[in-house]
């Protein structure tokens, strides 16, 4: 695999979160390699939706996610140091839930504050219910997303492949069986 | 009457030629995509594109469809019983794989090229191929996104990575005549409102190649000489292709699902 590879290696990595639907939160679904910015979009669209339904993508630097648990609040105050700095806006993901199978952190909302931790605080304060298993926050100006012009290139496609789909190859072995029996299928 | 119905016994023979060759295109290059599956420089764009190998030869199955249509001829039967004298693709998809920066040029060339036929297309008069381009096209929006902006990081990158971009602009070149060189049945297709016209489609396609590479501080070749003939010459690399692509359909001809 490594053969082709640039020297700069697979470059940063990306957390992705993507909407299912208008009206729902974006949610975090795992993270790709990309050089920049554009083109972690790219490569989200293809890792995460190729077959799941989805309207939006957004992907920040992973860097730029400054996340923090329930535990880690409840143990150590000293997340809540104030960072300093100018205000800025960063928007709120949290966990609510441990029962899915995979790890949403959803989108709830957006805050005005100072740095990362100041931004966790306001954001226990503005969204305190229901009770947050994981907070993350994001600066406003690290993340992109993918262009609302494209929605329907980008996310429409998928919706009609039905190769893509695990089901659509269920039914071999029966077809086959029929033939073998001399069935007239 | 359905569509079909409508044209004369010269507009379909034509159309048939002139969907044998969209698809062929499709198909090959879709195959070629495909071998990067595995090996792709990394993990992400492995996905990518083996998404986009299913998207293209998901295009020449909506144009053997159309033919089918037509003639009542089987999409199987074409992509995995033909000889290499029957297909009717451009050179361009055929060549190897080459490196990354090959198959992203190669990839973008096409894609250019497909964004202003497609777009042509979806005004077509014979109503399911207007379909078909409506559907094919918009896929076609993130193909050119995605090979463009490698077209553009792989020119501005290492020299490494322009060196190589360069080599395979050299290489490629010579051939992108083919894409709009007309078919002995076009004329009348353009006629009848069913297809563009190839050198209007050729001016489109390449303004917008030529305001890219001039993006990215690249020219096109100026000493490059034509591939000469049509798209029913080819070279050993499509044997050598059709061999691997055909391999299973051939091992068993009778079988009804796999």
């Amino acid at each position: 695999m490594a053969s082709h590879a640039p020297q700069a290696g697979e470059g940063p990595r990306w957390e992705v979160f993507k909407q299912d639907a208008l009206g729902k939160p974006h949610q975090a679904v795992g993270s790709v390699h990309a050089g920049d910015a554009e083109h972690a979009l790219l490569m989200a669209r293809s890792v995460y939706t190729r077959r799941p339904a989805a309207v939006s993508l957004w992907v920040a630097p992973a860097e730029a996610v400054f996340a923090v648990t329930a535990e880690q609040l409840a143990d150590d105050d000293r997340w809540s140091v104030e960072d300093g700095g100018q205000e800025r806006r960063f928007l709120v993901f949290r966990k609510t839930s441990h029962r899915r199978s995979m790890t949403f952190v959803d989108h709830v909302g957006e805050v005005t504050a100072a740095g990362p931790r100041a931004a966790v605080a306001a954001a226990r304060q503005a969204f305190p219910e229901p009770p947050a298993l994981a907070w993350w926050v994001v600066p406003a100006d690290r993340l992109s997303a993918s262009p609302d012009a494209e929605a329907e290139a980008w996310f429409d496609p998928a919706g009609d492949k039905t190769y893509k789909q695990q089901s659509a190859y269920g039914l071999l072995a029966p077809k086959k069986r029929d033939r073998s029996k001399g069935g007239d299928r | 009457m359905s569509d079909a119905n409508r044209l004369d016994a010269k507009l379909q023979s034509a159309l048939v030629a002139r969907l044998t060759a969209m698809a062929d295109d499709e198909l090959i290059l879709g195959h070629r995509d495909s071998e990067w599956t595995g090996h792709a420089p990394l993990l992400e764009e492995d996905i990518a594109l083996a998404n986009i190998a299913q998207d293209e030869i998901g295009h020449a199955l909506l144009w053997l469809d159309a033919r089918s249509e037509l003639d009542g001829s089987d999409p199987d039967e074409l992509a995995f019983f033909r000889d290499v004298g029957a297909f009717r693709n451009v050179r361009m998809v055929e060549l190897p794989k080459g490196d990354w920066a090959f198959t992203m040029l190669r990839q973008y060339l096409f894609d250019a090229y497909e964004t202003e036929l497609l777009g042509r297309l979806r005004t077509s008069s014979y109503r399911p191929l207007a379909e078909a381009a409506a559907k094919a096209a918009k896929e076609e929006v993130f193909h050119l996104r995605h090979s463009a902006l490698w077209i553009e990081r792989l020119a501005l990158g290492t020299d490494e990575s322009r060196n190589r971009l360069t080599r395979a602009l050299q290489r490629i070149w010579p051939y992108i005549l083919q894409l709009w060189q007309p078919l002995p049945g076009d004329a009348a297709l353009q006629r009848a409102g069913i297809a563009p016209d190839p050198a209007e489609l050729e001016e489109a396609v390449m303004g917008r190649v030529s305001a890219a590479l001039a993006a990215a501080g690249l020219e096109p070749p100026t000493d490059a000489i034509p591939h000469p003939g049509g798209r029913d010459r080819h070279g050993e690399a499509l044997v050598s292709l059709l061999i691997d692509m055909q391999s299973v359909a051939r091992a068993d001809p009778g079988v009804e699902a796999w």
